[in-house]
This record gives structure tokens, sequence and C-alpha cells, in this order.
């Protein structure tokens, strides 16, 4: 190299240095290239086109900036960037169905966007800024959205009392309580109750070993006389609370075994009045008159029993009690008089009232139930057990505990143990590193995981101890909505004030009524100030409504005149003691700040004045479209043949002016009545009196809703 | 010298293409009823279920809690009151009688009750019962689940319609 080349660059580096500034030059422009083809920057350049070809193209573009834009809620520690994409969320031209995703208005809901934000309830990412990662499960960014069909469990992590708006939630938090769920599982505001499943401290003293074998094996099946399955109790809507669990034969050997054996305290059969059974045990109709103070005494409102009509069989009665098509069968003469005759002496926390019975009724109706509800054919297919032997007892024992029996069945000196199964507080909030999936082919989400876990726990786990239960199809999706709500303690302190407790509610009355209270078990059919069933009206303002005297007479003896009922209350055969009170406690509590029993005079009300009324209630208001007074009208609202002698006219007047104030959800219309009108209606409607002794005295109840 | 400033090049080429082929995840047809807040099935075809959004949800449920007594053949009590009256009322989703009905007449009927707009006084008026996001929730129900299925009048969407609607949400009370 000469001196003169020295200091000048050689050729190739020269190239070097070329080839390297273009490529310098084209890693900058790598960036703003990216900058400019970013997803969001097409939906917002999209968005102005899709808006000038609207008539409305001034009032979409009028909050349009062409950066990230956000809602941030400080408060609730909100920050989303979805409105960047979804530019018309606002919008209410672009409610409609026909305007594309992203840019269509969000629908009708009560929280607006721009102050919830849109994570709150869709869950997602509010901070990403690229679909999949706004939407979906990726490797950074794990809450997915959750699926439109589920968005009510959103609403279930706030509001943790029952919204009417939600339905689907309301549905699967009812069936968490339903299935025992609490059992074995801590949930979010479901608390453990009294008694799960029955105690079986003395269950050999009820029930035979056969039959808890044929009851472990396959719960609530029915055949028929040719040995076909009529009603699978796993394939309708009759699910019985105990679940099938997975035992081997040993198993159900060991647990029928263990479980007859316990029979401590025994049983001390009742002793008929002997006059009582020498008249009835020789007549040929003692089983019919059975059936008919079975029937009488409306055992149905609680009870279902199997009816074939038509071909069909089917389940009829209520659902609070245990279906009885095959008591029969089941249960051991001496216990079920004893039971009949005070339920609280077996189980401590049963909801069977204690009726009032006569010698007589007992006899008839335990012979009923003896030999018309039974299947000879239930423990036909039941395998000889014969005695239980001491090492069989010993392993159903262990069975007991290792299989869960524990957590929703007593044995008096059997510990139960806490936390069988896994805290699902929190199940909602997890997130999908976090679950194990197995062997199952199915997509890796929550919601996806619930549903299977639910209907197929061995595919998620080999190892599982869950049953497994058999959903209707809503019924899934409405119990998975109801645990993904269940997301433990609010994220974020800003979040924590607008969690909307569950209200407490408790009636508990003391003295001669409570007495009464629990021995007739009202509030498991009757709502008392929020708290009760229900079954049957609200009486949390009874004694406003009723006359005192109806309101014995109707203790003494249950009447309805709607023949669509099939639940009405049971005659529990109190005594004039008993009724007069439970009424005087009524009368005296249940009063409604609404009704002022001055308001009403009964002076006032001429038969001229009456006669306006029954003008006013058959012409101008043609309140017969839902009343029945004499032999027509429709069905909807109570009967009326006797409200004068039922209601009080203060109540009646106050109930015309507005119902919703006396019973909220009555589905009686609030009425533009001038003061005149209500009080010729009041007069009217207090002349309707039937003399007490003719038959169906007097229809109950506010509303269809609430009596059914 | 020359190969390694290719590798350089090539290098930075592969970074390039690799950022900007990032693939989409594939797009799974959704489920339309996993889409919907709530669903009511149709009352002449058990087979088809019908998406309705959050109030169009509210309208069902006021309708089975306030109104299927009269205008529904079974209801959740059982029989139905509707064979019980004279004229008898439509069905809730009767669309040859209630299509023709405008939003307008119809919020009317319900507030004011049936003697207000000249049909029978059995329809009671829910105008102090109901709110008026109740009435329009009802509405929004009885339109999708018509059958023969409600078509809104056609009219486009422009500015004029916008201020309309927004007027009709201040009822003169």
């Amino acid at each position: 190299m000469n001196h003169e080349e020295m200091g000048r660059p050689s050729q190739s580096l020269r190239l070097t240095f070329a080839i390297a500034s273009v490529l310098f030059l084209f890693v900058l422009a790598i960036s703003p290239l990216k900058d400019l083809l970013q997803e969001w920057k097409r939906y917002k350049r999209e968005y102005v086109r899709f808006a000038q070809s609207r008539p409305d193209t001034k009032r979409l573009l009028a909050d349009y900036h062409p950066g990230i834009d956000q809602i941030w809620i400080p408060n609730l520690n909100v920050v989303d960037r979805c409105s960047t994409c979804h530019l018309g969320i606002t919008q209410s031209s672009l409610l409609d169905p026909s305007v594309p995703e992203p840019f269509r208005a969000h629908p009708i809901v009560p929280h607006r966007a721009q102050e919830w934000g849109c994570v709150v309830c869709h869950r997602g990412q509010g901070l990403a800024t690229e679909v999949s990662e706004a939407h979906k499960t990726t490797l950074a960014w794990e809450q997915p959205l959750l699926p439109v069909g589920y968005i009510q469990a959103s609403c279930g992590t706030c509001h943790r009392g029952e919204t009417p708006e939600t339905p689907q939630l309301n549905r699967g938090r009812d069936l968490l309580v339903d299935l025992n769920c609490v059992g074995c599982h801590r949930l979010q505001g479901i608390d453990r109750p009294a008694m799960i499943g029955p105690d079986l401290t003395n269950v050999g003293t009820k029930v035979s070993r056969e039959w808890i074998y044929k009851w472990l094996k396959e719960p609530r099946t029915m055949t028929d006389s040719n040995g076909n399955l009529v009603v699978n109790g796993y394939e309708n809507e009759e699910e019985p609370r105990m679940p099938q669990f997975r035992l081997k034969e040993e198993e159900l050997r060991a647990l029928s075994a263990f479980l007859s054996s316990l029979k401590s305290p025994a049983i001390e059969p009742y002793k008929f009045d002997p006059r009582v059974v020498a008249a009835w045990e020789k007549k040929p109709d003692l089983v019919q008159q059975g059936e008919v103070r079975f029937r009488q005494m409306f055992c149905v409102t609680c009870h279902s029993l199997a009816v074939t009509r038509a071909g069909e069989t089917k389940l009829i009665g209520g659902d609070i009690g245990p279906e009885l098509s095959k008591i029969g069968s089941k249960v051991n003469a001496d216990w079920l008089i004893a039971w009949l005759r005070n339920p609280k002496s077996y189980l401590p926390h049963a909801l069977m009232p204690r009726y009032q019975w006569t010698d007589e009724d007992l006899f008839k109706v335990s012979r009923y139930i003896q030999s018309n509800l039974t299947d000879p054919d239930l423990l036909s297919n039941i395998p000889a057990l014969g005695s239980p032997r001491p090492d069989e007892i010993q392993l159903g024992q262990r069975v007991f505990l290792e299989k869960g029996c524990a957590g929703c069945h007593v044995i008096k000196g059997t510990k139960s143990p806490t936390d069988f199964g896994p805290d699902l507080s929190q199940l909602g909030s997890k997130t999908v590193s976090q679950l194990l999936f197995g062997e199952a082919k199915i997509p890796h989400t929550l919601v996806a995981y619930i549903r299977t876990k639910i209907t197929d726990p061995l595919s998620v786990n080999p190892a599982a101890r869950m049953p497994q239960y058999h959903l209707k199809p809503g019924d899934l999706e409405a119990l998975t909505t109801a645990l993904l709500s269940m997301t433990g303690p609010p994220a974020t302190s800003g979040l924590a004030h607008l969690i909307v407790p569950a209200p407490q509610a408790a009636f508990r009355p003391a003295g001669r009524f409570g007495e009464l209270y629990e021995r007739y078990k009202c509030y498991v059919c009757h709502r008392f100030n929020g708290f009760g069933g229900t079954l049957a009206p609200d009486l949390s303002f009874e004694g406003s409504r009723a006359q005192r005297p109806w309101l014995i007479a109707f203790l003494k003896n249950p009447q309805t005149l709607r023949p669509a009922l099939t639940s009405r209350m049971p005659q529990f055969g109190m005594t004039e003691e008993e009724a007069a009170s439970l009424t005087d406690y009524l009368e005296m509590v249940t009063q409604s700040p609404s009704v002022n029993p001055e308001s009403a005079n009964p002076k006032n009300f001429t038969p001229e004045k009456a006669s306006l009324g029954k003008q006013l209630y058959e012409v101008k208001y043609q309140c017969q479209s839902c009343h029945t007074i004499g032999s027509g009208g429709g069905y909807v609202g109570p009967n009326l043949n006797n409200v004068g002698n039922w209601m009080n006219a203060a109540w009646i007047s106050a109930w015309l002016k507005n119902p919703q104030a006396l019973v909220p959800d009555t589905i009686e219309p609030r009425r533009d009545f001038t003061d005149e009108e209500i009080s010729a209606l009041t007069a009217y409607l207090t002349t309707l009196k039937q003399n007490p002794r003719a038959t169906g005295s007097s229809g109950k109840g506010g509303t269809p809703g609430g009596s059914q | 010298m020359r190969q390694r400033a290719l590798l350089l090049f090539f290098s930075f080429a592969l970074l390039g293409v690799q950022f900007s082929c990032r693939g989409k995840a594939p797009s799974v047809q959704p489920d339309p009823m996993l889409q919907a807040y709530d669903q009511e099935r149709d009352w002449n075809n058990a087979d088809h279920l019908i998406p309705l959004n959050f109030e169009q949800a509210q309208g069902k449920r006021i309708f089975y809690e306030k109104c299927v007594w009269c205008h529904a053949d079974t209801t959740p009590a059982g029989p139905s009151n509707r064979s019980n009256l004279t004229p008898t009322p439509a069905l809730i989703n009767d669309g040859s009688v209630l299509n023709p009905m405008t939003d307008e007449f119809l919020k009317n009927i319900i507030t004011l009750g049936g003697s207000a707009m000249g049909k029978s006084a059995m329809m009671p008026p829910w105008g102090r019962t109901l709110s008026q996001e109740d009435i329009r929730a009802l509405i929004a129900y009885l339109r999708v689940v018509a059958q023969p299925p409600y078509q809104p009048p056609a009219r486009p969407a422009s500015q004029y319609s916008v201020k309309q609607t927004s007027k009709e949400e201040n009822p003169t009370k």
C-alpha cells in the first residue's frame, strides 16, 4: 500500500459503509412503519370512512381524535382503552345490529360505559391495544373476555344480593344452595345451613340395609310394573339433592352395612288407642279414607307423588319435602308414625311441621302410606345382603369419611371434615394458568373448565371425588354464571365500596307465637319482613289486611277457591287456642304503616256509595277481568266473594290507592282512582260477605305469583 | 467482508419479517347464545331460541310478572285467564296483530290502558306501576318475539330521527 492511499477508505470499506447506512435507514423506518400499521389505527381510519357514509357524520366524529382513546375512572381504578377501536360505543344512532363491529353502540344497560368502563363487566384487558391481547388469553395478558352468555356473573361480583334483572345469576345461586354445594366447598355469600343432608345418627331405625344400598347406587329412579324406567331423577328437573357417587360394589355393601347398624336411640312403637284400632281395622275403606285425609291435609303442597296421566308419569306436588311415591316401601312402620307425630324428635332441623293428629287420622293416613305409596319391585334387583358383618361396618365407616359423606350428613360421634372440597369462593377470578385441565379435550378457558368440572369431573381430574351432576342446559349455564361471579374480595380498594351486600333478614319471634311459628314452620312457605319462603303470601302486614274472626277460622280450616292451585295451606288441626294466639300476634305486630285503621269509617259506606262502587267495578274499571265475584270473572287476582269478612276496610282503601306500597311485587296495577272512587269501591267490596258455613269461604293470597 | 454484510442484511430483513407477520389467532364461530344476555323459546317452535339483549330480557321478566296472565295461553301458575276474557287479548308474540301497531301506540296503550285508546277497558293502565324504561323494555321484548317477525318501519337513520327519539325520552307527565 503506497502512502497516498493511506488514510483513504478502501473500496470494500466504502461498500460496507454504504450497505450499513442503507440498513440503518431501513431499521429506522421499521418503527414508524410499525406504528402506522397498528391494528387500532386501522380501525380508526375505518371508523372515519364509516362515519362519512352515515347521514350524521358530524355527530359521529364530534369526539374523534386520532390517538388512543381511554376511559379513565380513577375511583374505580379503571383504565379502559376499548373505545380506541369501539368508537361508536356511546352513539345512540349506531345501536342497530346492521352497524358493523367494532363500531356498534352498546345496547342499553343500567351502567353506562362512560361511567363504568368496559372491563368491569366484560373482563379482558383494558390497557391492551391489540385485538387479541384485549380479548383473549395470551402469555402476558391472562384475563380473557367473558362470553356475553355469562355476563351476569359480573353483575354478581358487586351485587351480592338478589337483583331481579339477572335471572340466570339468581337461578345459579339458587342451584348452589339446592344442590348443597356448601357441603364440601366454601362459597362466597352462601353460608352453611344448620342441616344439609339428613342426620344419619340413627338411620338404621328408619330404613333397611337394602334400601340404603339401592339409594346409594341409584337415587330416585322409578320403574313401572314391567320394569321399565319411568322416572329417572337424573333426566328430569326433579333431580334429587343426593348426587350419584361412583361407588364400587364393596363400598356399597360396606356403607349400607355401616349405616344400617346405626340404631340408637331405638324407636318406641306408638300405642294407638285400642278402640280406634278396633273400629277402623275391619273397615274395607280404611285405605281410601286415609287417602282422602292425606289429600285434605294437603301434604302435596310440599311433597310430590308420581302420577300417571295419559301414559306419561310425572311427579306432581311441591319440592320442599321429599317425593313420597314409594315411601311405604322405604321406611319402617314404627318410624313413620313417630316421624308424623313429631319430626323434630328424629331430625332437630326438620322443615316438616308438627301436626296435631287425632289417633284416628294418624292410623288412617299411616295405613294409606304403607299400603298405597309403595313399590313392590323397589328392592327386587338388590342382592341379598344379610346382616352387617363387623368388618363391613368398619370399612363402611372409613368409606363414609373418605367419600366426604360427612360434609352433608351428620352422625353423632363422627367428626365432620371441614372444607372437604376445594375453596371456590374465588373461582371466578382464577386465571387459566391456575387451572389443571388434565387430559380433557376442551378449550382452555375458565368457563369450559367450570362446565366440564360439573358435568364430567373425571375428565379433568381422574382422581376427583366430586360426584357427577346431570343438569339441564340452562341450569348448567346458570350454575357456571354463579360460580364465575365468585371473585373473592374486590381487586382494588376503589371497587370495595361498590359491593352491594346481600340483605341479612331473620324473623325468630319469641313467646307463644314463636313456639307455634316453629311448630307449624310458618316461615317455610310464608315470608315475614323479608325472611322466609315465597310459596305462600307474604305475611309482613297480615294484621292490617285480615279481620280477626276470618283469620282464626282460616288457620283452623284453610280454604281456597282457586281451582288452579295445586298447593295450598295444609290443615294442621290447630286448636282454638293456637289459632287465637297466632291471630293475636299477627293482628298486633304485623301492621303496615301505610294502612291507617281510622281512614275508612264503615259508617260512611252508604248503600248509594256501594252501588256506585259496583258500577265502577263492573263498567268503568272492569275489575272482573281478573277477580271473581259470584260465579263470573277472572282468576288472576283473589276471589272477592267474601272480601267483606276477610279484609279490613282500611286495608282495601289503602290497597286501591297504592297496592305496591303494601305488597311490592303484587301484579295488581296501581290505578288513578280519585278519593271518591276509592271510597265507593271500598264501600262496595265491604258488602261482599258469604255465610261462613258455605263451602269455600274465601280465596287467599295477593297475587298468583306469590301463592303458587 | 461482503458476506458478513449480506448476513447482517438478511438478519435484519428476517427480524423485520418476523415483526410484520405475527399470526392472527384463528377466529372461531361464536355460539349465538353465548353472545346473548338471555333467551326466549319461540312459542310456536320449541327448537327455535330467540337471543335477547339486556333490554329485551328485562321486558321478558316484566312480561312474565305482569302480563303473562292474560297475554299467553299457559302461565307460570298453569292455566291462563286469556280464554276468560272477551274480547280475547292478543298473544304477546302474535305479530299479525302487534306488528302493525307503532311503538308509540303500544307505549300509550300500556301506559294509559285499553279504554283510553278505544280498546277494551279490561286492559288496565300500567303507567303508575311500570316505569317508562320498563314499558320500553316490554315493547322491545314483544318486538323480538313477534311471529311473523317484526320489521321496523323502513326509515333511514338520520339526524332528524335521532333527535326525535331523544324527545320521546322525556314524556310529559
